[in-house]
């Protein structure tokens, strides 16, 4: 009996701690994984092709060469980064909310909210948009996101990297310990790419962070050249 | 001017700013020369506290006369996490800022590291 209530016991902290750990209730039925937290990139890479390589289109090629991050950046004019970019090359923290209808993404800076709608399919004739529209469910352990509807004012990365309208992302995104979040990217836009990128992001926990203000416009010092 | 900045190689203070260049994510860092770094002392005449960036502007005693800088930093959201404050330095303050200077030559940098005249020292990464 007592040897009976150690391994209870045992069994019990064991689960109160994979729960407390991973902050999750899997022995609740419909409970999802907890995502939630302040998160931040835990290596910063402006580049999704730092070495060059690209698959472009033509199309692609001709737009990245008109880019130049000194001067036609839309982050420079204050613009959103978008989708994927923020997702993927941006140095600042962002903040998981977790809802049964939603999955609500805050931001830091330039400060954005991407809304993935849990229950419903895309809207047809979707007006374009910075962040798309994006759907999520769950596949085990892991967040499917699934988002279209770009306009294509955005880059995919700080280093220009063009997207049309066509651009439809796909993010598999799982806990893969209590600390870190991992992203995996698959951008399809046979406009500007001859095939898929696929690329992954890792985030890191940041206990005790909050989400700050950041009014990109206050002080803004750097001149946009684009159109 | 020639005696309060310092150039030299600056491998060490690359690796240290892996991180805290991401702080300067609003623009890209082509305009500074990231090879190098630049060491400048000075009298502190305004603080903006503001993002994309905060700036701390500096009159620097030259042999001939007084060269105004402009020193940049990351968001006060990073900023405040790597320990500074809206009051972290004020006018009149007397202080060395570390950095890599603009490529074109301006009086602009953009930093890494602060000395304050007691020695100590504070940096723009985010532990």
């Amino acid at each position: 009996m007592r040897k009976y209530l150690i391994f209870s016991a045992v069994a019990a902290a064991m689960l109160a701690l994979s729960s407390a750990t991973f902050g999750q209730d899997t022995t609740r039925p419909g409970a999802v994984p907890d995502i939630s937290g302040v998160w931040l990139v835990e290596n910063f890479q402006p580049r999704l092709f730092p070495n060059g390589g690209a698959p472009f289109t033509p199309w692609a090629e001709m737009k990245f060469k008109a880019t130049d991050p000194q001067t036609n950046d839309p982050n420079l004019a204050c613009l959103p980064m978008g989708v994927p970019r923020f997702m993927i090359a941006a140095p600042y923290p962002m903040e998981i909310l977790q809802m049964p209808t939603r999955v609500i993404i805050i931001h830091e800076g330039p400060q954005m909210m991407r809304q993935i709608y849990m229950n419903r399919q895309h809207p047809k004739d979707l007006d374009p948009t910075y962040s798309g529209d994006a759907i999520g469910k769950w596949e085990g352990d892991t967040l499917v996101v699934d988002t279209i509807g770009f306009n294509d004012k955005t880059w995919l990365d700080g280093g220009g990297l063009p997207h049309s309208e066509k651009m439809h992302v796909v993010e598999r995104i799982r806990r893969t310990d209590h600390d870190t979040l991992v992203d995996t990217f698959t951008i399809d836009d046979p406009m500007a790419y001859t095939k898929p990128i696929t690329a992954q992001q890792v985030y890191k926990l940041k206990p005790g962070w909050e989400i700050q203000e950041y009014v990109c416009e206050e002080n803004n010092k750097y001149t946009y050249q684009g159109k | 001017m020639r005696n309060h900045l310092l150039v030299f190689p600056a491998t060490a203070v690359l690796l240290l700013l892996s991180f805290a260049g991401a702080t300067y994510a609003h623009h890209a860092n082509a305009s500074f020369d990231m090879t190098n770094s630049a060491t400048v002392k000075g009298t502190v005449t305004g603080f903006d506290w503001t993002n994309p960036h905060a700036y701390i502007y500096l009159d620097v005693k030259g042999k001939d006369a007084v060269e105004k800088w402009s020193v940049e930093m990351g968001s006060i959201g990073m900023l405040a996490r790597a320990g500074w404050r809206r009051d972290t330095v004020k006018p009149g303050d007397e202080i060395t800022v570390i950095g890599n200077r603009a490529k074109d030559g301006k009086t602009f940098l953009r930093l890494s590291k602060l000395v304050f005249s007691n020695g100590q020292e504070l940096t723009t990464t985010v532990q």
